[in-house]
């Protein structure tokens, strides 16, 4: 069973003049990390939106087109029930927080107070998540004096704990510094080995290049190019739909222009370490010339 | 300032919740309904001796349960600003026989002085009941007790989260005229120069809430709390000893002789 399918969907919000998704036909598995990508009103976050079933539920405007969620149209989904099975997190951490607990584990509870899970298995579940995220520094104060990046770390905290099948994540690490943004991709890169599914909208090309199995180019509300991470970012053109292709890759095409081609194209930074030896090796052994 | 281990923070949950202190302890609902009964010895009296004792006395519980320093800096703002206020409106403005200083067509009175200290200090007793209330009782175990007495943990919740938006307007408010600040508007100095600043902002401050409204609510599904079965709670306060209900009832006893009182003449 899919984890979503969608088939020329088309959504316009109440009172806007252009559609923010405009003929998206789409299908994620479940299992997987799916990493959508695109210029900023490119309807990433409308796509998330739907997948959760905020629209129509929460949003209104004019849907058409197909979505079914795990195997049932959105519109038969009970939006409780939606709630409970996709956890989601945006990407205003300023907006992500309850507001209304004392300590950050609270805030990290505070869900699965409202899933009615007995105190005791809160208590470890919190903690664990605490631990996993390297926030126990934290643990005490209060959500709502903590910096944006702190409050990002608690928002993904809080759907963590609450242990959903399916996650979509927007933006995760808009507010946070490298060395914390990888730390939430190997996070996330866990709780795929654990079984769930992820869609993650984000900018950061080479995280997603490293820990995405797919990934979705969206371009004004389109769905510019879809299929496996290495096959998306492997085709030369991406920049026409505003999305820089990572580091490794341009580093190859520009060696490959150069009349120096890599014997791989790398999109991770270790694949273009081990291009990068291996080539070395071919010099050094004669095959080929530096 | 150092930090607990997280197992040690973890723990603290597994225990009935404690502020260390045998008044702070006391039922949210205990402490409410204590509070409301001995203010109504302030309100019943005829005079202005009884809310002065009544005002002593919160003020007094504050330094036993350890809050007494702030709360005493915050009710003598109280006393000064609100309560000198009333008192000078109702000695100016209640007519009476006895003029003690003519202020050409008003005066104050004898009559007027006696009224304005009677209902100064009666405000300012409720006011000081209302504000210990808040120094002694986590809004949090507030909305606890009160949900174990049956009221739903979404009316709860705007309870708190008014608390709380009350808080961030202010830390919007201060965002928006730092910018106003950065951009070379004059945001401080007499009362005329921060007015005008701070009148501009209050339409940005609002929609930014207003705006954010919509993100919290979705934040706030996201975490279930349109959920339909029962909830749980991480905190868990101590079920109500039978001998904090004989605190209620003595508080009781004191208002309904002090009722009595008003109604013979005693106070």
């Amino acid at each position: 069973m899919a984890l979503a399918t969608l088939r020329d969907v088309r959504f316009t919000y109440e009172n806007a003049d252009q559609p923010a998704l405009n003929g998206v036909t789409l299908e994620l598995e479940p299992g997987l990390v799916h990493g959508i990508i695109g210029l900023n009103a490119s309807g990433k976050t409308t796509l998330c939106g739907l997948l959760r079933g905020l629209i129509p539920h929460f949003h209104s405007g004019e849907l058409t087109g197909e979505v079914v969620v795990l195997g049932k149209s959105l519109l038969d989904w009970d939006p409780a029930e939606l709630s409970r099975t996709i956890g989601c997190v945006f990407d205003n951490p300023f907006t992500q927080i309850s507001g209304i607990r004392d300590t950050v584990f609270e805030e990290i509870g505070f869900g699965l107070e409202n899933l009615g899970v007995p105190r005791e298995q809160i208590i470890d579940r919190v903690s664990a998540v605490i631990e996993e995220l390297g926030i126990a520094a934290i643990a005490e104060k209060n959500p709502n004096e903590l910096s944006g990046g702190q409050r990002q770390k608690v928002a993904f905290a809080s759907i963590i704990a609450m242990d959903a099948d399916v996650m979509i994540i927007d933006e995760p690490t808009s507010q946070l510094d490298p060395e914390a943004s990888e730390a939430v991709f190997e996070i996330i890169a866990q709780l795929k080995a654990r079984g769930k599914s992820i869609v993650l909208v984000e900018h950061k090309i080479d995280l997603l290049a490293e820990f995405a199995d797919t990934i979705t180019v969206l371009y004004e509300g389109v769905v510019a190019r879809t299929g496996p991470t290495r096959d998306v970012l492997g085709e030369p053109g991406l920049e026409a739909f505003g999305v820089r292709p990572p580091e490794v890759s341009e580093f190859a095409w520009r060696l490959a222009a150069a009349g120096k081609p890599l014997p791989f194209f790398p999109v991770t930074r270790a694949e273009a370490a081990r291009a990068v030896s291996q080539r070395i090796e071919e010099v050094s052994r004669g095959d080929r010339t530096a | 300032m150092s930090v607990a281990p997280l197992n040690t923070i973890a723990d603290g949950y597994r225990r009935v919740a404690s502020l260390g202190n045998p008044i702070l302890d006391l039922s949210p609902i205990t402490l409410l309904l204590s509070i409301i009964l001995v203010i109504v010895v302030a309100v019943v009296g005829s005079g202005w001796v009884a809310p002065v004792v009544v005002s002593v006395v919160f003020v007094g519980i504050a330094y036993l349960a350890g809050r007494g320093t702030r709360y005493l800096v915050n009710i003598l703002k109280l006393w000064l600003v609100v309560g000198l206020l009333l008192f000078v409106l109702r000695a100016l403005l209640v007519k009476g026989e006895t003029v003690l200083i003519p202020l050409g067509p008003i005066a104050v009175t004898a009559e007027g002085v006696d009224e304005g200290l009677r209902f100064s200090t009666m405000v300012m007793a409720i006011c000081g009941g209302v504000t210990l209330f808040f120094a002694l009782v986590p809004m949090r175990h507030l909305t606890l007790a009160l949900e174990r007495l049956g009221v739903s943990p979404r009316a709860s919740f705007v309870v708190l989260a008014s608390f709380q938006s009350i808080t961030d307007l202010g830390a919007t408010a201060r965002v928006v005229l730092d910018a106003q600040k950065a951009r070379g508007i004059e945001t401080e100095g007499n009362v005329f120069v921060r007015a005008k600043a701070f009148f501009p902002i209050l339409a940005p401050v609002f929609l930014t809430a207003l705006a954010a409204t919509e993100e919290r609510a979705i934040a706030l599904d996201a975490r279930a709390f349109n959920s339909r079965g029962p909830k749980t709670s991480l905190i868990q306060l101590r079920p109500t000893p039978a001998w904090e209900w004989i605190i209620v009832a003595v508080c009781a006893l004191v208002a309904a002789t002090a009722i009595y009182g008003g109604v013979v003449g005693w106070l």
